[in-house]
């Protein structure tokens, strides 16, 4: 019995591997360049907004990387 | 396309990039961030929000090393992000891109990704230190930002259909990118608050800053091109 391998190159992306890495794209992005808070309110409510110095703990956290990229900030 | 290996490579080159930008940052950009910060303590000493004493500078200190020990959980962070959308962009577009091998391939496409969501934006709305923002303007100054990035990649997305479809002249697909960017640039509004610290310290920021982020993309970009060759993941092997 004869084996041949064949290559193909497909570069149709599965669906699952789109929406994933849209999703990791659009949460990082937000997370890092603008959030006050609301990531957090999700689960802490209002306080997510001042719980750090009067504002949101990923906007402290991220905070020198947020001007650093060029997001607006204070 | 080999899911999994895709996955993980692109993950894996965004979050590497995004490292390297954050020990970059630590290096070259946290500098111009500290004496932006060291204005502003100043300004609320002499406002009396805060006491010029020991206590104070101590939590400071504290403060910013957090601060700055979070901003390379941030780097990498936004590394990922951008990387995941760059991959994606990189398996839709790599049998179309200019380039003898991957790396050049996806040097090409980072190239045009970082003038797209980064850098035409930058030219509008430039970063700016520490201070300088208004409080009061930030939901506005976000949603601008925002608004020019979303136009700016979908002129781009828009144009790349018809470089595609374009059998020669297919310089006119950039054209009109530069024609759609100019309408955009003029119309969209100002950043609203004035600058209240030193130029040199402005321009010293923006400078050092943009060629950390630049170089955060070229470092994905060969990664990412380097990893394909490697692995290639979008070849299938068929035994018959
Ligand atoms: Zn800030």
């Amino acid at each position: 019995m004869v084996q041949t391998s064949q290559i193909t190159k497909t570069h149709a992306v599965p669906i699952i591997a789109v929406v994933a890495l849209l999703a990791l794209f659009g949460m990082g992005y937000f997370m890092v360049g603008f959030d006050q808070g609301q990531l957090f309110s999700i689960v802490q409510g209002h306080a997510a907004y001042t719980q750090m110095n009067g504002v949101g703990y990923l906007h402290e956290m991220t905070h020198d990387m947020r001007h650093a990229s060029g997001f607006p900030c204070h | 396309m080999k899911t999994l290996t895709f996955l993980i490579i692109v993950i894996v080159s965004g979050f590497l990039a995004g490292l390297v930008h954050s020990f970059l940052n630590i290096a070259l950009v946290e500098p111009y961030l500290d004496n932006a910060i060291g204005i502003e303590n100043q300004r609320l000493f002499a406002q009396g929000q805060a006491q010029d004493n020991s206590q104070f500078w101590k939590q400071f200190s504290d403060y910013r090393i957090w601060q700055k020990q979070g901003s390379i959980v941030a780097g990498a962070i936004l590394g990922t992000a951008t990387g995941a959308l760059f991959g994606l962009v990189f398996a839709y577009s790599r049998n179309a891109l200019p380039g003898q091998n991957d790396v050049q391939k996806a040097l090409v496409l980072a190239g045009i990704m970082w003038a797209v969501l980064y850098f035409i934006p930058f030219l509008k709305y430039p970063a700016n230190p520490p201070t300088v923002g208004e409080p009061d303007t930030v939901t506005f100054r976000a949603l601008t930002y925002v608004a020019f990035v979303a136009l700016s990649s979908l002129g781009a997305l828009g144009f790349s259909r018809i470089y595609k479809k374009l059998e020669n002249k297919k310089f006119l697909a950039f054209l009109g990118y530069a024609v759609f960017m100019s309408i955009v640039f003029f119309v969209m509004p100002q950043n609203p608050d004035p600058i209240k610290v030193p130029s040199e310290l402005i321009n010293g920021f923006r400078t050092i800053s943009a060629v950390t982020v630049t170089i955060s993309w070229l470092t994905n970009a060969i990664i990412l091109g380097w990893l394909w060759k490697k692995f290639q993941p979008d070849s299938v092997t068929t035994r018959t």
